[in-house]
């Protein structure tokens, strides 16, 4: 397989992913805020922005966060080159230059995708609408590359792209989420709990939640975030899926590894595996989840030297 | 189709179309009309299509036709246009009106191509080997040799199996005085259009399937395979299976599409410059597990783009290197470097002779009659004729550097005659064609129109007979009363059928 089109699979899953996040988190406090005081209402769109990476640019273009301009700024601005709409676009760009090695449906549903958001922007359609689109979205996008994308090569890298995107999104909300909510200036306990619950929403891991723990615990959100193998948006569960793709693309067998970027992901997911949640307390959460995401940019890095951008002698 | 396209974009009827006949006030007028004879009844071979149509209601039509519309934009068959800061897709035109071909005529066609092609190969051979047709004065070689498309680079290097071009585009249109099929102009660098040819055929059939019932057209899906079959005949290498690529200059060509869809069909990796590396004058593509061997680059790069080495220092989409390996033989190009010097508008002009002298036939298929501005005698004439004749640069295409002399301002008209007179060997001159014409649908208004169309047939070279994939693409001006088809001046395409027999009752 041609470096390039590893490169741009992986990069599809990364972009698909990201645009799904970045709707899911801006979908989940829209709707807890509406019921919230106004006074802590300010202070709750401010850690949307963190958790994107985004404060700087940001706050040059605009004075406050608040639902319309983390909507404005995160949904569809072109000078945020992670804005869901620059995501979609350069997924859909992705795909369009290796539209001959992916199948005819899954170009057109990404490609669908992209229609209707530029539709939805044009008919001037709100927050709620547009991330519920997004969402839809990227639910399809898993199923129609499961339904009819071959499992090769190929398959791994999106695999990988959309696994080391999602790891790192999960690390970040939690990091974000816990400075405001634990280390953060004091709100009501109510916010609070509220909060906590839009944490778990954003990551489509409330119900699952609630079925193992009667009331919320900050430690145990960050238990079952981080650490549980079950869940498909928890940070173990997807280093796991990045390490099983690297080593089918290497041909390593477990136990082992071929290069530095198998390596580090390895030691994660060990790190995941046999690390307890009072441990990581213990150390600093904080720190725990810096390193994480840290470590998951560095992954990245490697698996472009190894495979996608390594020099010819 | 599938579902999520149906969410993008809703068919919309106006509703004043309601059941109207499509063809309410059909004139074919004055000009060679493809379905409808002088008389008024439908010509034998469009006779069984014509009577679906006219039964067909016009909102029955329209929704079709924006079926149709709705499965280029799904599948992304789109060009891009940058008017407000972020881009808007546009179509390439599409009618739903078929431009029909009866056998006889097909023949004719056929034939007339393939004694060309194979002359054009023979021409390039020639001149970037012993030179017998300058010798020979058959053709001046100043104007060979002053074509900015010959390339010095060439001469003298053997090319695989002697095939200089693989792949023609060569435009015919119909004279409608006469009635004749004429050659406009030879593609022979790397013509595009084959992909909407392709497509056209798969939505005509999804469309109007009860039409492919009743009239016996032929197939023309077999290109890609044919293409394919020739390109691995040229691997330099024997033994293993040839590693084939088509090289594109990347997303944001125009034809971009058609690379993916040809690449896609033939079953060959679709590579950028950049995916592409020389080392001991050998091409290698990078691969995830390293460099793998290339033996075949069917190329959609210009030759100026093609190695920054040798070419252009300045193309980002070349491969630095590329024609050392070309010139050691470790790699075929298809087509060859160097094919412009055989579609200039002016050598054009000489293709007829190149017939007589490489193949001692005369030309089944005749020229336009061409005033070489190079000549005295002849830019005298065509500065005296200026508003009456089409003017056409020689080393361009899609239909730009052009002045149409009688729809033209005396403004234009005398911005030509300065660049006539300053720079000659760059013009050439025709008589205007009063082309054939075609019912095509205008959405606007909901109306059935005679519009003028040409034709490209699209022609595959293996260095011993000539294959034409029957029909080719119709392009149609959709402009009322242009002569201009080409899609950067407003054209659209139509799918075109070549009937297995002519048509009619008794066929």
């Amino acid at each position: 397989m041609l470096s390039r089109i590893a490169d741009s699979l992986f990069w599809i899953g990364r972009y698909m992913e990201r645009a799904d996040n970045t709707a899911r988190i801006l979908d989940v406090n829209y709707h807890m805020l509406l019921e919230q005081p106004p006074d802590t209402y300010k202070l709750r769109w401010d850690p949307l922005i963190a958790i994107t990476g985004e404060r700087t640019r940001f706050y040059q273009r605009f004075e406050e966060a608040n639902a319309q301009t983390a909507f404005d700024y995160l949904g569809y601005s072109a000078d945020n080159p992670n804005s869901i709409a620059q995501c979609i676009i350069l997924a859909r760009e992705n795909a369009r230059t290796i539209r001959d090695r992916i199948s005819r449906e899954l170009w057109e549903d990404i490609n669908g995708l992209y229609h209707k958001i530029n539709k939805l922007r044009d008919e001037g359609e709100g927050l709620s609408r547009f991330c519920d689109a997004v969402k839809r979205g990227g639910h399809r996008f898993h199923g129609v590359c499961d339904a009819t994308l071959a499992r090769d090569e190929g398959w791994h890298f999106l695999q990988a792209g959309c696994a080391l995107e999602r790891a790192e999104m999960t690390a970040r909300i939690l990091d974000v989420h816990y400075h405001q909510l634990v280390e953060g200036p004091q709100i009501l306990n109510e916010a609070r709990s509220h909060a906590w619950v839009a944490v778990l929403k954003s990551v489509a891991a409330y119900e699952f939640y609630k079925r193992q723990h009667s009331h919320i615990e900050p430690t145990q959100v960050a238990q079952l975030l981080l650490l549980d193998p079950r869940h498909p948006r928890s940070v173990r569960f997807n280093l796991g899926v990045l390490q099983n793709s690297l080593y089918a693309i290497s041909g390593s067998v477990p136990g082992s590894y071929a290069n530095e970027g198998e390596r580090l992901t390895g030691r994660a997911h060990e790190s995941l595996t046999y690390d307890s949640i009072d441990e990581i307390f213990s150390g600093g959460l904080h720190d725990y989840l810096e390193e994480m995401q840290a470590t998951c940019r560095t992954i990245g890095a490697h698996i472009s030297q190894t495979y996608l951008y390594y020099a010819v002698s | 189709m599938s579902s999520p396209s149906q969410a993008i974009i809703a068919i919309n009827i106006p509703p004043e179309f309601g059941g109207r006949p499509l063809f309410e006030g059909y004139d074919p007028g004055t000009f060679y009309d493809e379905s409808i004879a002088p008389d008024g009844k439908p010509r034998p071979e469009a006779a069984a299509m014509h009577e679906i149509l006219a039964g067909m209601p016009l909102d029955v039509f329209e929704e079709r036709r924006q079926l149709a519309d709705l499965s280029y934009l799904v599948q992304g068959i789109t060009f891009t246009v940058y008017s407000d800061g972020r881009g808007t897709e546009r179509l390439f035109p599409f009618d739903l009106v078929p431009r029909i071909i009866p056998r006889h005529e097909w023949d004719v066609i056929e034939k007339g191509l393939a004694q060309r092609v194979m002359a054009l190969n023979f021409y390039l051979q020639d001149i970037y080997g012993k030179q017998r047709i300058l010798r020979d004065k058959i053709i001046p070689r100043q104007l060979v040799q002053s074509c900015k498309h010959f390339r010095r680079e060439m001469m003298g290097l053997n090319v695989p199996r002697d095939i200089y071009v693989h792949i023609a585009g060569i435009d015919l249109v119909r004279d409608s005085r006469t009635g004749e099929y004429l050659v406009l102009e030879d593609n022979a660098r790397s013509p595009s259009g084959i992909s909407y040819v392709l497509e056209n055929r798969l939505v005509m059939r999804r469309t109007f399937a009860r039409a492919f019932e009743v009239s016996e057209v032929m197939p023309v899906d077999h290109y890609p395979n044919e293409l394919g079959r020739i390109l691995r005949s040229l691997s330099p290498r024997s033994g293993d299976r040839p590693v084939v690529v088509l090289l594109t200059p990347g997303l944001y060509n125009s034809a971009y599409f058609e690379h993916c869809f040809l690449a896609q069909e033939m079953g060959i990796e679709l590579v950028e410059g950049r995916d592409l590396v020389v080392v001991d004058d050998v091409v290698y593509m990078k691969t995830i597990h390293g460099l793998t061997r290339v033996d075949v680059i069917y190329r959609r790069v210009d030759d100026d783009f093609l190695d920054p080495l040798a070419f252009r220092a300045d193309s980002l989409v070349g491969v630095p290197g590329l024609m050392n390996a070309y010139r050691a033989g470790n790699i075929a190009l298809a087509n060859a470097v160097g094919t412009g010097v055989a579609d200039d508008k002016a050598i054009y002009a000489f293709v007829p002779d190149f017939i007589r002298y490489y193949l001692g036939e005369e030309p089944i298929l005749k020229n336009v009659d061409t005033y070489l501005c190079s000549r005295p005698d002849h830019l005298s004439y065509v500065l005296d004729h200026l508003g009456e004749l089409v003017v056409k640069a020689v080393g361009e295409s899609g239909g730009y550097g052009m002045l149409m002399g009688p729809s033209s301002d005396k403004k234009t008209i005398e911005d030509f005659r300065v660049r006539l007179k300053a720079d000659p060997r760059n013009y050439i001159a025709q008589p205007v064609i009063p082309l054939s014409r075609c019912p095509s649908f205008d959405p606007a208004t909901g109306t059935m129109s005679a519009r003028h169309i040409d034709l490209r047939p699209y022609c595959l070279y293996d260095g011993e007979k000539v294959t034409i994939v029957p029909g080719g693409l119709t392009r149609v001006a959709l402009q009322k009363g242009s002569l201009v088809v080409n899609s950067s001046q407003g054209g659209g395409s139509k799918d075109t059928w070549v009937l297995r027999g002519d048509g009619g009752q008794e066929a």
